[in-house]
């Protein structure tokens, strides 16, 4: 019995659910070191699968959403719409900035977006046809496609980071996440007021 | 040994369910933007998450199998997009409406529908391909006027699923002896200069969302002051320390 806990325990510890702990303090200074507990790690070093799994999407999300935001500042008609794309591009360039220093500290790959995606079930709402398609409009229908477009990636970016907050572990990634929603949920609502009148 | 294979069975069993869990799933869908759906509404903020729930987080989400003839699919989350006593916005429109569904993923698509009551009053076909994005249709509201309850429902090809949304009209023009008036369309195009954020004041305040900030103006946020470095609409989530590329900390 006791045998089978044991096999049990180490099977869940190889598994994709087990925590990562990245010992950072422990590397700069605990080598060597011989006290029985280990060192507390760094807030940002505690993290889960939930964790990496939303960062790597939420980069290739941000760079899929800073493409379609060049679009919209160099095409839009409605100042209103102009304004958030260009609000959205660097606001979004800060936040992939921040994730990517996020996936080095955790010592993880940035991915690829089509296999994080098809890894993942999603039918991806943006591609660089999409993007492009997009361009080849004018006028106040360039205007609906874009702010439609915006609207429903970043509605599936409330939903990623819904399940961040949910199944995360990283304090900054949860706080990022709640940043997420509130700040892709205002945007949303600025973007169907404009696109179904005030 | 009984045990023994008790211990093979978990062993082989454990690393498998580590694989089929879903870690987060982001299988999002759609909603009618434009008129705006109740979902819609919710997410505009027209009506409190209060009221709204999960529709207010996720507008696109209204989700059950196909053949229902309801706002929520009888998704429970969703349930208050079916109470018709909640302060629905009412879209005024002749006999031809024209809808946009916005989509957070394009699922493989069999058809749309769309009814009043049990007519349907219009269908578009999806070949089973991803929609296009977004995507417009134009349809007959079959004579009917008055206060009437449109449910607008997108058909997936490769789930038993649907999506569902409604949009609450007064129609005019109905009552098959009328002819339809000449102006028929309640689509509004993007008004390039309307806003209804307020301008702060000229000499900065304290920072508020859903105000409309130009380059230069400064604010106060927690006792710090902030530069606008680019202009925008504010919003919860984008108060000046989190969002160093829109305001800089003098």
């Amino acid at each position: 019995m006791k045998r089978l806990v044991i096999a049990v325990a180490v099977l869940a510890l190889a598994g994709c659910g087990g925590e990562a702990v990245v010992p950072v303090g422990q590397e700069a200074h605990g080598h060597g070191a011989s006290s029985a507990a280990p060192p507390v790690p760094g807030a940002s070093a505690r993290f889960n699968d939930a964790d990496v799994m939303f960062v790597q999407m939420m980069v290739d999300h941000l760079q899929l959403g800073i493409s379609l935001s060049q679009v919209g500042l160099a095409k839009a008609t409605s100042q209103q719409a102009k304004d958030l794309a260009g609000a959205i591009d660097v606001t979004q360039r800060e936040e992939l900035t921040m994730l990517k220093s996020w996936l080095k500290l955790w010592d993880k790959p940035e991915g690829d977006g089509a296999s994080l995606h098809a890894s993942h079930g999603g039918q991806p709402l943006l591609d660089d046809k999409v993007i492009n398609e997009t361009k080849e409009k004018s006028g106040a229908e360039f205007d609906m496609n874009f702010l439609n477009l915006m609207t429903g990636h970043q509605g599936a970016g409330v939903e990623m980071a819904l399940a961040e907050k949910k199944d995360g572990q990283n304090p900054e990634a949860t706080a990022y996440a709640e940043r997420v929603v509130t700040s892709r949920q205002g945007q949303i609502e600025q973007m169907l007021k404009i696109i179904s009148g005030p | 040994m009984k045990l023994m294979r008790k211990a093979a069975l978990l062993m082989a069993a454990v690393p498998a369910i580590v694989l089929i869990t879903p870690v987060g799933s982001a299988s999002a869908h759609g909603y009618v933007s434009s008129p705006a759906s109740r979902s819609a509404q919710c997410a505009r903020g027209d009506i409190s998450v209060d009221l709204c729930g999960q529709a207010k987080y996720e507008p696109q989400s209204a989700e059950g199998v196909k053949g229902k003839k309801n706002c929520s699919g009888d998704n429970g989350a969703f349930a208050p997009l079916d109470n018709d006593s909640l302060p629905w916005k009412v879209t005024n429109t002749g006999q031809t409406l024209s809808l946009t569904w916005t989509f957070t993923a394009r699922h493989a698509t069999r058809d749309y529908e769309y009814f009043i009551g049990n007519t349907r009053v219009g269908y578009f076909s999806g070949n089973n391909q991803q929609p296009n994005n977004p995507t417009t249709h134009t349809i007959n509201l079959g004579g009917f006027s008055g206060r009437q309850k449109l449910y607008a429902i997108w058909n997936i090809s490769d789930t038993v699923n649907a999506f569902y949304s409604c949009i609450d009209l007064n129609i005019s023009g109905g009552g098959g002896t009328t002819p339809p008036p000449t102006t028929t369309t309640t689509t509004t195009p993007p008004k390039p200069t309307t806003s209804t954020t307020t301008p702060p004041p000229a000499g900065g305040g304290t920072w508020a969302a859903n105000t409309s900030y130009a380059v230069g103006q400064t604010v106060t946020y927690s006792g710090s002051t902030y530069r606008c470095r680019q202009a925008h609409t504010s919003l919860t989530g984008w108060e000046p320390p989190n969002v160093a590329a829109l305001w800089e900390k003098i």
